[in-house]
Order: C-alpha cells, then structure tokens, then sequence
C-alpha cells in the first residue's frame, strides 16, 4: 500500500483539453491522458504528462471510433514511455457536473489497465469564470477509483 | 448529417468572410439551407449586413429572414439584447405573426424562463397543433434542463406523427446513444435508413451502433453495413474501412476454431487494409507505419 497519491498535470495536457472543449462549445467533447506511474512508494505520483482530444458530439459513446483511436494512441506513445493513464470528458450542458455513464465506462476501461486512473471532468462554470475572475485554479474536476485502495466507483478528489 | 462536399464549401465560404473577402449573405444562406449551428458566425456576419442600412435595403424581403436567423443566433451565443432588438424590428413589421411569436418564446427559453416558455409555446399550439418547430422546441427544452427521459419521451410522440422527420430521428438516435441505450438508437437508424437508402452517413452510424452493441450477429451485420457505406461512397469513408477491419477482427475473435467463410472475410479486411493504406499514403505519409502497426494489431488480437 502506498502513501498519499498524487496527480500532476502537464500544462499542454491541461491546455490542450480545454481548448478542444472551447472549441465545440456546443456538444460534448472527450479526450485521453498519458503518463507514468513516477515517484517513491512512499508518496507515489501519476504524472499525466501528455493528451490526446478524442471526440466531439455524438462519436462519444459509439465503440469504433473509441477501439481505432485507443490503439492508435497507445501504441504511437508507448515509443515514448507513456500509457494511457486518465480520460477526460467534458458535458453538453454547461451546468451539469454529473459524471455520466458513458464518462464512467470509458474510465473503468482504462482503470482495469491501470488502477490509478484519473479520470477529469470540466467544470464549465470555473471555466466561464476563468476570464473574470482571479481564481486561476483547475477548471476540471478529478475523479479516481483508488484513494488507499481501489474503490468500487468513482470517487471525486478532495 | 452534412456530406463533406457540403461541409467543405461551408468552411471555404466561412474562411473568406472572416477574411473581409465577402460572400457574406452567401454565406449565410448557406448555413441556414444546410441547418448548420455556426452561431458565433452567424452573429458576426449577420449583423454586419443589418447594421449597415445599405447592405440590409439589398436584400429586399430577405431582410425579415435574415433578422430572424441573426436573433437565433444571438440567443445562442446568449446576446439576449440583439436577439430582442431583431425580434422587436419584425413584431413592428409583422405585428401578431404566429413566426415572431415563436421568436418571443425562444427567446423565454433562452433566458431560462423554461416555464413561460412553455405556456408560450402551447398558447401558440392552440392555433396552430401542427407546427413542428413548436413541437421540436418543447423536446428542445426539455434536453436544455437536462431531462433527457422528456426530451425522449416529446420526440417518440412527434414521430408518431412526424414520422418523415430525418432531423427528429436522428436527434432521438443521438441521445439514446448519449445514454447507452443502443438498441434503441438502432431502431431510429434503421428508419432513417428505410427512408434515405442511399445516405451512406446513416448507414455509418447504424453499423457504428450495431458494433458496439456487439454479439455475432449484429457485428455480422454491422460489417455489412460498412460494406454498403463503402460501396456508397465509393470506397472514400475511411471510418467504414476502419470498420471492416474491427469487424473482421472481433468476428473473428468470437468464431475462433469454426471454420465459417473464413476465406472471403480475410480478403475484405485485406482489401480495406490496402484502400486504408493507400489513402494514408496520400494524404497522411507520416502516420503511415501508425496505420500498419494499427491493421497489425488487428489481424492479430
């Protein structure tokens, strides 16, 4: 059993997410994230290093497309060390931050690969706020299956 | 569903308005013709043309449509102010017309009054039971408050009147796919198919549907759905060779040590292997050894 987990961002990763869901700010938008399990036993970190913008409107939650970009990205990035390591899902509705069944498959998929995923859901009033406001925290919401142990289902992060 | 011919000369048309290049009101036709939500676009060009007194006398008649395309595209890109504005300048040109009644609702709706919206709306059904756009706005609302069930539930009752709606039936089809119910966006696949045979786009979006449902049989058919939407396009759908080749690859995957047609499938994938292989080359060399070890993987797994 390891310490407290730790979940790092890489600025492009964050970025280029965000700005996939701006740009189709009228349907639902996903992506995956890559990374590595780095760190000590003792204080473990899952550095989600890198992203990939998957789909936008109703690709989400049709199995093909999902099947041919998932080994695409997989094996494009395994040159460089990386795994598909988290999943990122952004609703329709901008004020729904309800983690949806289909968001929850495509995390318990890569879960079962790699039981520390990390699985991010955009919060779209943080994100409407960004320009007014000076909260210049995450405009995402971490969810994980593994706190101390693995959970049974989704856990929101602090 | 816009083919990519048409989607192509919207974003050439788009390109060349942004760039002072002109077209504007082509532009706009366009969108509105192809039912496109270009919103932000819309705005921008559209009140272009109607703040300048000029351009907006050209257009003769075109001038009312065209305020009425600018206020749904004001509200939303939530420019309630604007959306008011154009709705004010038709009630004064057409004062008691059930279309700008429509328009007020709408824009109730855009302010989140669901409630009077709806009151609104049905007032306005009393007069007129079979205006479809009222019919379709109420589903509208019901998805904008995230009740996916009502939205369902107001689009299989249109239908049941409406039934020769493509868009209606492929909105319906969309959101049971959102809520994983497969079955049942399959059945409004198949009636968009019985309706517009030769629309390889809906032949897509069932073979999609049936893979991911999965299961011998519908993977069997979802492999000959590809096959059509291959044969419709004369084989340019990269997502239905992509299809061929999942297809072939978990059929197989399920019918291991029967020897069933083994032979004529192997030669289908390996003739979508090559047609992949060949458009990769042409149009994306650089993700071309991505490509073969992705066919790899798939012969294999």
């Amino acid at each position: 059993m390891g310490g407290e987990l730790r979940y790092e961002i890489g600025h492009n990763a964050y970025i280029k997410l965000v700005l996939h869901a701006l740009k189709h700010k009228t349907s639902a938008v996903n992506g995956v994230l890559l990374g590595r399990l780095s760190g000590s036993d003792a204080t473990p970190v899952v550095e989600l290093a890198e992203s990939v913008p998957l789909f936008h409107s109703h690709h989400i939650g049709l199995l093909p497309p999902l099947e041919i970009a998932l080994i695409q990205i997989e094996e494009y990035y395994s040159d460089q060390g990386l795994n598909i390591v988290g999943y990122f899902h952004a609703n329709e509705r901008c004020d729904d931050i309800e983690l949806g069944k289909v968001a929850k498959h495509i995390g318990d998929h890569i879960h079962q690969c790699f039981p520390q995923a990390a699985l991010l859901l955009l919060d779209n009033k943080k994100l409407e706020a960004l320009p007014k406001g000076k909260d210049r925290g995450p405009v995402v919401q971490l969810y994980t299956r593994y706190i101390l142990e693995l959970e049974a289902s989704w856990i929101r992060w602090k | 569903m816009v083919s990519k011919t048409e989607e192509a000369q919207v974003n050439r048309l788009e390109n060349q308005v942004d760039n002072g290049g002109g077209g504007a009101w082509e532009y706009l036709c366009l969108v509105r013709k192809l039912k496109l939500r270009r919103s932000d676009k819309v705005l921008k060009h559209g009140l272009s043309i109607l703040n300048d007194p000029s351009k907006r006398s050209s257009l003769g008649h075109e001038e009312w449509t065209l305020y009425e395309q600018v206020a749904i595209a004001a509200m939303d890109c939530q420019c309630l102010d604007v959306a008011k504005g154009c709705i004010n300048v038709l009630q004064k040109k057409f004062p008691g017309s059930k279309r700008v009644g429509r328009l007020e609702a709408m824009l109730l709706e855009a302010k989140g009054s669901w409630a009077e919206a709806g009151k609104a709306y049905s007032s306005l059904l009393e007069d007129n039971a079979l205006d479809q756009v009222i019919h379709k706005r109420r589903a509208a609302m019901e998805k904008a408050q995230g009740n996916l069930s009502g939205a369902i539930e107001c689009l299989n009752k249109y239908l049941e009147i409406f039934m020769a709606d493509h868009d209606a039936w492929r909105e319906l089809a969309e959101i049971y796919v959102s809520l994983q119910m497969y079955k049942q966006a399959a059945f409004c696949y198949e009636e968009l198919i019985l309706s517009q045979p030769t629309n390889p786009l809906c032949h897509l979006a069932y073979a999609d549907v049936l893979y991911t449902v999965g299961g011998l049989e519908n993977l069997q058919a979802a492999k000959k759905y590809y096959a059509s939407v291959i044969d419709l396009t004369g084989g340019k759908n990269t997502r239905a060779l992509f299809g061929i080749c999942l297809c072939t690859c978990a059929i197989g995957q399920l019918t291991k040590g029967r020897n069933k047609e083994e032979k004529e499938s192997l030669e289908l994938q390996s003739l979508a292997a090559t047609a992949l292989e060949k458009d990769y080359k042409q149009i994306a060399p650089s993700k071309l050894s991505l490509l073969r070890s992705t066919l790899k993987s798939l012969k294999l797994a």
